[in-house]
């Protein structure tokens, strides 16, 4: 636009610049991300002489952020088919709250109920939430997605606003405005170990154990499945995986279907971890979800784990060290600085092929 | 009710928007009308009170219709200029910076009852050029991220700059600055000054039409602005940019400037629009900076018609006044028949409405004549499914 | 007591600006409004929506049983009473913007001469300056933030002055300000052994400012105070926070409406000796019925309202009287406060003699050794109230349960 000037210094600087931009935009991410472990690595060193602090930032932080990745891999699932960021899917993750705490409530698991008993009546209600928040995910595309494939691209992005508001109103119906307390089945915050003054609750075993064997699950199926080939195949190009006999319309559903899954076991973790659901809490959760998602690279499942891995941990470090009331601003930070310095994200490149 | 049908519905009202003498006889007409009608309603009427927030919504409406409509870019952080206008009249229209001047205050151009308090008392009309120009600065802050960014993604970033100032907004009361705080936190600032303008009576709670007169003034030299911003170079040079953002910078069109420019634009007119809602309720509270804010102008905006002026002014005014009245006095008593409260479906209610709306009718109630040839001659229907990755 | 700004307003903008003429409808009569002549109306603002809604409901009905009580007429003039909703449903408690409407509605309606409310300190905040112009006078059965009345330590700069443009006085309340409750807190804290004590605030009017006159009392008292922290109410669990709170005695300063619960849960597995303390803010039944049954003897609560037993006769004729008409066995705390709010507007109505706004409010500002149901009191040029006692209540049983009253020095 503007004609170059070539004049040597000129080009020096220009190169340096370039030189620095380069360097910023390949590590600044991972400078950026490693900062705050660091800072508060050497702080506890320097005052309390161990890391047990930061430990056990990063134990919640991981536990926490298990919940996380499991609603991530539905936001990048969906957005690596059909490029739409599915606003309604972390009230998807609610539901599947609400709807855990209902049918157990419905089995009669109380604080009393006998291990045996809880646990057979989680893994059912683990299934049925599952099943519940795939359906609904299935319907909201049919209904809110699907007729709206060939108009612009801000039609379907306020359908999903539509649904998520009108999913966050039948929360709200269902149990009140204010945070709803469960009971505690799993005695959330009783110590299972500790290594060196880093305490391992319940609540964090909980989430390893249970996203780990879904997250498993779920990449040997895309990636293996003829299904999961099929998907891969949609994201890729829709109109040559059209073309190649793949029923599109069918795979969309399914990706719709394996991420309101996902998202159904986060919502009963989430509920047996915090012990509080609200009908708002999937607004947040989609968004650090959302964050993790980009994060990982969009597309990319294992990506988005770890992304929603990292999230969990940035999240509890600002807890402990700022106060909850920062969280948001400093995650969101974060996000701002992926978009600016990685827009593809940390594992960006192999988008596609990972599914 | 399919698509086909409501576009023969609206077709007539199209046509007539179009034509060159609907601008030079209804206009004036409608803004004839617009001045004379508040006179035939008391000064505290409840409904020239939803008239001044349906107005602030049009301002706003308008403001973000050139991000989004004109220059194609998704905004879903728009509650952040919102927010900039409300603190520059928090800042500069209120006791909130107490010990400015050993507690005397600061006073400029403003009547005798905020001139004898602490804190800085700018004219209200001051304030809102002050607004403007802050929120247009951190519109531009805002855009810089973005720049490399497309669709999904800018969506994504305004958002996270959105939930940043309401974040902000709600913690700044521990963000010190000497004796001063960047905000008052969540406890709020109140009150707030009022404008002061002889002439149009006392600006009371009790008496609603001065307001009126100001958010109609507001949103008379928006849209003249938009109208002429449309026409322009600038406005060619947004919606080039928005039909294809390579072709346009093959042609010429500086693509940072123009974002920016977009961006800042928009953003001023919605600190415009947050100084006079916080005015006219009195209050900054940081806890109404939040998402579903951004979510409503946007609504508006697209109901309307992404681009067209005249529809963005309809979207605004249907949607606000669906909400202060369709919703609790039409739908209310209908669905009180079923046994439910509409005052506990509110939201419910929107979001079913943003669905239906965009399923019937994704181009708007009164498309934007380029966007129309789009929706039905597929000009541009690769951008729906298989748009290249950011 | 408490003061608040709409936490989780996330979808609200919307039920903000809609959901509005609605709010106005539990809109209900007692006097009858038929004869002739003028007639004065009363009007109440509450969160009629959300977990304060039981307490909300308390006080209308109070304020209706004592206007019952006067025969609905007051120098001969009709009296009605209107209730109006200060929340909205998304928000589950109290809006801004359906504050000033309420307010506006109360200020442009000719026959209004005054005004209840508002439950919580953030409300009346928005609300005051609105009335202060007509000017109306507005009573609270509830609000305690000090800088709504008075310029003493806790008050942010500027208060209470710029919620009054006209600096004349139209607003009081009947419940001893944070102040008082401040002094109690820290006297219970004392006498249960504490050495020090950590804060967590929800970070709004009440929240925050009751955490300010905590730490100023618990400094005169010589209480260590280990640290006073915000939170975010949007938070999923706070054990994070939690973790690094080792202090023998925790005090959370907030409402329930702000995920006060799990505040407590957090707190209390951080740290399972802990001794667990709480405002009026958290003593509803929102809270008492989720709290763990594991934490809820460990939790005291201090509310403005003493046992029924420690109040006068008038008082005690009251719980009989409301528990008969309402049929519920033990009355809401604030239900008393609805009564006494409505009691002491109509008997500034009658001293007054006429039905001038201004002369109204002159006369309740002169209200003086006023023998009520909730003991003898009389309103400073604050318009405060001079009853400093305050009731402990320990939560048992998903109730709560009252254990003791502790009686503040003025000026503490």
């Amino acid at each position: 636009m503007e004609a170059a000037s070539f004049a040597a210094g000129r080009v020096r600087r220009a190169s340096a610049l370039a030189w620095v931009r380069g360097l910023l935009s390949s590590y600044g991410l991972y400078v950026a991300l490693l900062a705050l472990p660091l800072v508060y690595g050497i702080n506890d060193l320097q005052h309390a002489h161990n890391l047990t602090r930061l430990g056990q930032n990063l134990v919640n932080g991981l536990s926490n952020g298990a919940i996380w990745a499991l609603v991530a891999l539905g936001y990048t699932l969906v957005y690596g088919i059909i490029e739409l960021i599915n606003f309604a899917h972390g009230d998807v993750f609610m539901i599947g709250s609400f709807a855990s705490f209902a049918f157990w409530t419905t089995l009669g698991l109380t604080v009393a109920t006998s291990v045996l008993g809880l646990v057979g009546g989680l893994l059912v209600t683990l299934v049925v939430s599952m099943i519940a928040c795939g359906a609904l995910n299935v319907m909201i595309e049919r209904v809110a997605y699907r007729p709206l494939r060939n108009a612009p691209k801000l039609a379907p992005l306020i359908t999903a606003v539509g649904f998520s508001f009108i999913l966050q109103n039948v929360g709200e119906l269902w149990l009140g405005p204010a945070q709803h307390n469960v009971s505690d089945l799993i005695h959330a915050q009783q110590k299972v170990f500790s290594i060196s003054g880093v305490v391992v609750n319940r609540s964090d075993l909980l989430a390893l154990a249970v996203t780990a064997p879904l997250v498993i699950l779920l990449t040997t199926f895309i990636a293996r499945s003829r299904l999961g080939k099929a998907m891969r195949a949609t994201a890729q190009d829709p109109e040559a995986a059209r073309l190649m006999g793949i029923n599109v319309d069918t795979t969309i559903s399914a990706a719709f279907a394996l991420g309101g899954m996902m998202a159904g076991a986060g919502g009963l973790i989430y509920a047996l971890y915090q012990t509080n659901i609200w009908f708002f809490q999937g607004f947040r959760a989609g968004l650090f979800a959302f964050t993790a998602a980009v994060m990982g690279g969009i597309g990319n499942l294992r990506g988005a784990v770890a992304g929603g891995l990292i999230i969990g941990c940035v999240q509890q470090i600002s807890d402990n060290r700022f106060g909850s009331q920062w969280t948001e601003a400093i995650v969101f930070g974060y996000l701002i600085l992926v978009m600016v310095f990685k827009p593809q994200g940390l594992f960006g490149e192999q988008t596609r092929e990972a599914g | 009710m399919d698509l086909s049908m409501l576009g023969a519905l609206t077709r007539p009202l199209r046509e007539i928007v179009a034509n060159k003498w609907f601008n030079r006889i209804a206009v004036p007409v409608v803004i004839g009308f617009a001045i004379v009608f508040p006179l035939f309603f008391v000064g505290a009427s409840p409904f020239i009170n939803n008239t001044v927030q349906a107005l602030v919504y049009v301002v706003m409406a308008l403001g973000l219709n050139v991000v989004v409509g004109f220059a194609g870019l998704l905004d879903l952080g728009y509650v952040a200029f919102y927010a900039m206008g409300s603190y520059a009249i928090g800042w500069f229209g209120s006791e909130f910076l107490y010990p400015v001047n050993h507690q005397k205050g600061v006073h400029f151009l403003v009547s005798r009852l905020p001139g004898s308090l602490p804190g800085v008392h700018i004219n209200f009309f001051i304030v809102i050029v002050i607004a403007a120009a802050l929120a247009a600065a951190a519109g531009a802050v805002i855009g810089l991220p973005t720049l490399r960014l497309r669709g999904d993604y800018i969506a994504i970033v305004t958002l996270a700059f959105g939930e940043i100032i309401g974040n902000i907004a709600a913690n700044g009361d521990q963000l010190h600055f000497g004796q001063y705080t960047l905000t008052a936190g969540r406890q709020g600032i109140t009150p707030v000054d009022v404008p002061n303008l002889p002439g149009v009576g006392d600006f009371s709670p009790l008496n609603n039409r001065p307001w009126y007169y100001v958010a109609l003034a507001l949103v008379l030299i928006v849209l003249f602005c938009n109208v002429r911003l449309r026409d322009s170079r600038l406005g060619r040079a947004w919606i080039a940019l928005r039909e294809d953002e390579v072709a346009a910078a093959s042609m010429g069109v500086p693509i940072v400037r123009t974002k920016l420019l977009a961006y800042a634009t928009g953003a001023a007119f919605g600190g415009m629009a947050g100084v006079l809602l916080s005015s006219y309720t009195n209050t900054v509270n940081a806890d109404s900076f939040n998402f579903s804010f951004s979510i409503f102008v946007l609504a508006m905006v697209i109901l309307g018609g992404l681009g067209s002026i005249w529809g963005v002014v309809l979207g605004a005014l249907a949607l606000s006044y669906f909400n202060t009245y369709g919703i609790p006095d039409v739908l209310g008593p209908f669905l009180k028949n079923f046994g439910l409260d509409v005052t506990q479906l509110g939201f419910g209610i929107f979001g079913f409405v943003l669905v239906l709306m965009m399923v019937l009718r994704p181009q708007g109630l009164l498309p934007e004549r380029r966007r129309k040839l789009e929706m039905t001659q597929g000009i541009g229907a690769d951008e729906s499914l298989v748009e290249v990755n950011a | 007591m408490m003061g608040t700004g709409c936490t989780l307003v996330a979808a609200i903008g919307i039920a903000a600006c809609g959901s509005s003429s609605s709010s106005s409808s539990s809109s209900s009569s007692s006097g009858s409004s038929s004869g002739g002549g003028k007639s004065l109306t009363i009007y109440s603002s509450l969160p009629l929506q959300g977990t304060s809604r039981g307490q909300s409901e308390a006080v209308v009905n109070g304020a209706k049983l004592a206007l019952q009580q006067a025969g609905g007429k007051v120098n001969g003039l009709n009296v009605t009473y209107t209730s109006l909703d200060d929340s909205t449903a998304a928000a589950g408690k109290w809006d801004p913007a359906q504050v000033a409407k309420d307010a506006q509605q109360a200020a442009s309606d000719s026959n209004s001469i005054a005004y209840i409310g508002e439950f919580n300190s953030g409300a009346s905040a928005v609300s005051i300056p609105i009335l202060n112009r007509v000017p109306l006078l507005q009573v609270s059965p509830s609000n305690t933030a000090v800088g709504l009345t008075a310029n003493v330590p806790g008050a942010t700069p500027g208060e209470p002055a710029k919620y009054y443009p006209t600096r004349k006085r139209n607003y009081g309340r009947i419940v001893p300000k944070d102040t008082i409750q401040a002094a109690a807190l820290v006297a219970l804290m004392k006498s249960d052994g504490c050495k020090s004590v950590y804060v967590l605030n929800d970070r709004e009017v009440y929240g925050q400012g009751l955490a300010t006159n905590v730490a100023l009392a618990a400094k005169t008292a010589g209480l260590k105070v280990d640290g006073n922290q915000g939170i975010d109410p949007k938070a999923p669990n706070y054990r994070s926070q939690a973790s690094q709170i080792h202090s023998p005695c925790f005090l959370f300063s907030g409402i329930t409406a702000n995920n006060g619960v799990q505040v407590y849960k957090d707190i209390a597995a951080a740290d399972p000796s802990a001794k667990l303390y709480g405002p009026d803010g958290v003593a509803e039944a929102a809270f008492t019925t989720n709290e763990p049954a594991g934490l809820q003897g460990r939790t005291q609560l201090t509310v403005a309202t003493l046992d029924p037993k420690a109040y006068p006769a008038a008082g005690r004729a009251f719980f009989k009287q409301f528990s008969a008409t309402y049929n519920v066995a033990s009355p809401d705390p604030y239900a008393i406060y609805g009564y006494e709010a409505m009691s002491v507007v109509l008997d500034a109505i009658k001293r007054s003699g006429s039905s001038s706004r201004q002369s109204v409010i002159d006369a309740f500002f002169q209200t003086k050794n006023r023998s009520s149901v909730l003991g003898t009191y009389s309103i400073d040029a604050n318009g405060d109230t001079t009853l400093t006692t305050y009731g402990v209540y320990k939560v048992v049983g998903g109730k709560l349960v009252f254990s003791k009253s502790i009686k503040v020095k003025p000026g503490a």
